[in-house]
């Protein structure tokens, strides 16, 4: 069957481990206050407007044809510990493309980045093809995940508790937003959510990127984030006990 | 880390401080020397003799407070020793490389740090008894050079006393005539041989395998627990200073351009690695001076450690544009292809740039030409309409790069180099054959560099794919869009431009078409002798010519327009869209690059957010390692911020220490023509 994807690049040096190769797939069900890819909201393909003149972004692809593409540079893979990694947008609004491409792939290492944000039964089906996980945990209140991304923390939650059940190695990724989520409050409740999961391999806080507003006017969309971007966000230590990245 | 003292003496250098004991030729009249000896018509190799007597009799020692390792330029310029009459007259008479003087070889240090300056001379000594007429006019002149870079080193050893400095008196006076026999005395004498390379008029004076042949004195001193490691990086680190005190004197096409190339690694005949402990002090030695010389090329294999990677990308990290990387199990197949002796062929090092040569053996120019495989491409376009074939166009191609070869094999004839004595003394066989080096040596081959190849296969799969196999553009269209720069073409420079196959992809349609190109080349280049005998060595580099070749060409059908420039060197053109670097390497590795020994290195620009991330100092060693493992013969990385290059063209005076790759060798940024601040500015892609 046919994906929607928006780009593909390789030597992906902070999706993952060794030289990977990722691919972005479009269309997302949150949006986040300070999502630096609005390209990847809408499913569709849609026109952006560059500097160097306008571009589509997004096109459909066979499933087959991006296994091939990708199977192409599995000796690059496998020399250098890496494979390839799926992000978006949210890779988990095509699960059932995403599957058939996971099954071409098998033998290489392959990783998504997700917010968590679907189906237990889809993320149970990746879960099985899947050789890393790198989810997203924003914020542990439920009002306030749903004021900054739009959407309930719930089922993402229920799919961290089947994460962390199943023994899977994952990545927890935190953005660390200025007056979001960077109080002791809100990285205590994340910490508390990662507690009892033998698969974590690492917590990576990622500090807020101010450039994320860059594409909003060539998408004709306007960047207004709720929060003071200015300042930078408070880091707390509350992670002991945890391999902790800050990147 | 820097120590103390080599902190203190980089700012004093860096300033410039020095600058002030220096003197022109002409203050010193040295200007003048030529007219006498046109007036005494002496034959050019006394005359390259008495003007390095000259030279260092006018030169005043300078030793700076605390200076481990002395020896500093006080003349601005070499001058010649003909006059501007007698140059016309060469001129005319000769084919010059350049400006006709010395360049671009390397001498073997080995042995003249094994043996000492007294015996060489004895050497010489000895060989001149039974030498003919020429022999005996040229042993004398070397001789006379030998014995004046003495004085030289004596001249130190009583500025060094009457300084009441003692140890380095006595140091300075074992050298001048002895072996040495510490890592002190070694890079003492090797400072001196190389600073009389300079001051013989020669330029382009590389530094060759620093790690092996002063491997030996650094592991006796550490053995004898003369030398601790720090005491004996401090010492590292004055040498690579040093290299750093005259360079703004010595010439090459811009500032930086100055061929003090210095090569680590490698491996020996049964495959062992020898990068070893002083290899790796060099690349922490480069990383903490973070000065432009001496320039690291590191030698690499399948095999190598990518511990050794890692060293190499901490370096890469810093951005000063080197090392450059430089596969053995492609550059040695590829000599011993061209001829050279296995044991030479293992011993290679590295030329101004990235031309692949012998030390001690070689008299190899190595730059001579350049074939622009873009432009002969470009002059086939109009003919398209008579080939009724892509085979067929591309046999006239074939043809079209072995006339052009053969043309510029045929304009290289009755080369004159001006005879150099002084730096005959340490190249190898010279002494035996009683003859200057300059007339020829154990290899004599020629490199022509090949630019615009990724322009050229480009242009060559638009052409192939909408010309030949869809018939979607007709050669008519094709040439009246060229013709009109695109003008009013806005559909088909799209197509061109951003939906042919393109090099750096990873598509085989476009990289098998430089292969053929590349082929092409090696072909046309193999049946041509020059006329020492030597043979020709095509290479995949563009030195300055991605300037000239770029701005002088019309538009191609790869969808560039007149005008803009090509990549350096083995690099996609620039504005292709790709994946990122691993389809770029694997692009650019495919090729048979054995058969394109003369060099010239895929270049990648890297942004340094690349290493925010410390993880990814060993994901950059992983990539470097995958282009060496599938093949590649160079590669050379540049760690760029452009908003840092853009306000340095604003505002200079904030980065003086700005340090840029820009084709074969890294200088300071501020100090180039705006051409080339602007070619790198262009080139930063692999923003991640």
């Amino acid at each position: 069957m046919k994906g929607t994807i928006f780009s593909i690049e390789d030597f992906a040096i902070n999706d993952g481990p060794g030289i990977r190769t990722t691919v972005f797939l479009k269309g997302c069900p949150l949006r986040c206050a300070w999502c630096h890819n609005p390209e990847g909201w809408s499913p569709l393909p849609e026109m952006m407007h560059k500097p160097g003149g306008d571009e589509l972004c997004g096109k459909e692809m066979e499933s087959a044809a991006l296994v091939a593409l990708l199977r192409k540079d599995r000796d690059v893979y496998a020399m250098n510990r890496g494979g390839v990694t799926f992000t978006g947008g949210e890779p988990t609004l095509q699960t059932d493309f995403l599957c058939e491409v996971l099954d071409g792939l098998s033998g290489i290492h392959t990783a998504i980045e997700t917010s968590g944000y679907c189906r237990e039964t889809d993320f149970c089906r990746l879960l099985e093809r899947l050789s890393l996980v790198m989810i997203d945990i924003k914020h542990p209140d439920p009002a306030l995940h749903r004021r900054y991304t739009g959407v309930d923390n719930a089922p993402i939650l229920r799919n961290l508790s089947i994460l962390k059940e199943s023994g899977k190695p994952f990545v927890a990724r935190v953005p660390l937003i200025p007056g979001v989520n960077d109080s002791e409050e809100a990285m205590t409740g994340i910490r508390d959510l990662l507690a009892g999961a033998p698969g974590l391999q690492r917590l990576e806080l990622l500090r807020y990127n101010s450039a994320a507003g860059a594409k909003y006017p060539m998408l004709g969309l306007e960047y207004n984030p709720p929060f003071d971007a200015s300042v930078q966000p408070v880091v707390h230590q509350v992670f002991q006990g945890i391999n902790t990245l800050i990147l | 880390m820097l120590t103390e003292r080599i902190a203190k003496l980089k700012d004093y250098f860096f300033d410039g401080r020095h600058h002030g004991v220096r003197r022109t030729p002409e203050a010193l009249g040295l200007d003048k020397l030529c007219e006498q000896y046109a007036a005494q018509a002496l034959p050019a190799e006394t005359r390259a003799a008495r003007l390095f007597e000259a030279m260092i009799e006018a030169e005043q020692p300078c030793i700076f407070e605390g200076e481990l390792i002395v020896g500093t330029r006080t003349i601005t310029r070499v001058p010649s020793y003909f006059t501007q009459a007698e140059w016309a007259d060469i001129k005319a008479a000769h084919y010059l490389h350049e400006n006709g003087m010395l360049s671009n070889i390397s001498a073997d240090y080995t042995s003249i740090l094994q043996e000492g300056l007294q015996a060489r001379l004895e050497k010489m000594r000895v060989r001149r008894c039974t030498a003919d007429a020429d022999g005996k006019l040229f042993l004398d002149a070397a001789c006379s050079c030998l014995e004046a870079l003495q004085k030289y080193i004596g001249k130190y050893e009583c500025c060094a006393r009457s300084m009441g400095n003692e140890p380095l008196a006595a140091m300075l006076h074992r050298v001048a005539t002895e072996a040495p026999s510490t890592l002190w005395e070694a890079l003492q004498l090797l400072r001196f041989v190389h600073f009389g390379l300079w001051e013989s008029g020669a330029y382009h004076n590389t530094l060759g395998r620093f790690d092996q042949y002063i491997y030996p004195f650094y592991e006796a001193d550490l053995a004898a627990g003369r030398l601790t490691k720090e005491q004996a990086y401090e010492l590292v680190l004055a040498f690579f200073l040093s290299c750093n005190k005259d360079s703004d004197l010595y010439m090459g096409m811009q500032q930086g351009d100055n061929g003090q190339s210095l090569v680590l690694g490698g491996s020996d005949a049964e495959g062992n690695s020898l990068f070893n402990e002083l290899s790796s002090l060099c690349l922490q030695a480069s990383c903490d001076l973070n000065l432009i010389d001496p320039k690291i090329n590191l030698r690499v294999d399948r095999n190598t450690p990518l511990e050794v990677f890692k060293q190499g990308a901490l370096l890469t990290k810093r951005g000063l544009g080197f090392p450059q990387y430089d596969n053995d199990d492609v550059v040695i197949p590829g000599l011993l292809r061209k001829g050279y002796a296995p044991e030479d062929a293992r011993n290679y090092v590295v030329a101004a740039c990235w031309e692949f040569i012998i030390p001690g053996e070689a008299m190899d120019i190595v730059n001579i030409g350049a074939l622009s495989f873009a432009q002969v491409v470009s002059d086939s376009v109009p003919l398209l309409a008579g080939f009724q074939s892509f085979d067929d166009y591309f046999t006239y191609l074939d043809k079209m790069v072995a006339e052009r070869c053969e043309t510029l094999a045929g304009s290289l004839k009755n080369l004159y180099i001006a005879p150099n004595p002084y730096y005959s003394v340490f190249m190898n066989g010279t002494i035996e054959r009683a003859r200057d080096i300059t007339t020829g040596a154990k290899y004599n081959n020629f490199g022509v560099h090949g630019t615009g190849i990724a322009t050229a296969a480009d242009s060559l799969a638009a052409i192939r794919k909408f010309v030949f196999e869809e018939k979607s553009v007709t050669p008519e269209q094709l040439n009246a869009a060229l013709d009109a720069n695109f003008e009013g073409y806005d559909a088909l420079y799209h197509k061109l431009r951003f939906e042919a196959p393109k090099m750096g992809n990873d598509d085989d349609y476009a990289d098998s078409l430089a292969q053929r190109l590349l082929d092409s080349f090696d072909k046309a280049l193999s049946g041509l002798r020059n006329e020492r005998g030597g043979v020709f060595r095509g290479g995949t580099g563009t030195a300055m010519y991605y300037i000239t070749h770029g701005t002088n060409l019309k538009a191609t059908p790869d969808g560039r327009k007149a005008g803009e420039v090509i990549p350096a060197n083995y690099s996609p053109s620039m504005y292709i869209r790709h994946r990122g670097p691993v389809s770029v390497i694997k692009s650019f590795s495919k090729q048979d690059l054995k058969k394109t020994i003369n060099g010239g290195p895929l270049t990648i620009e890297l942004d340094s957010t690349v290493f925010r991330n410390e993880e990814n100092v060993e994901k950059l060693a992983l990539l470097i390692r995958t282009y060496i493992q599938l093949g590649g013969h160079q590669l050379q990385l540049n760690t760029l911020n452009k908003e840092d290059l853009l306000d340095a063209k604003k505002h200079p005076e904030n980065h003086r220490n700005l340090i840029v790759r820009v084709w074969g060798w890294s200088g300071y940024f501020v100090e180039l023509d705006e051409c080339y601040q602007d070619h790198i500015i262009e080139r930063i892609k692999y923003k991640i």
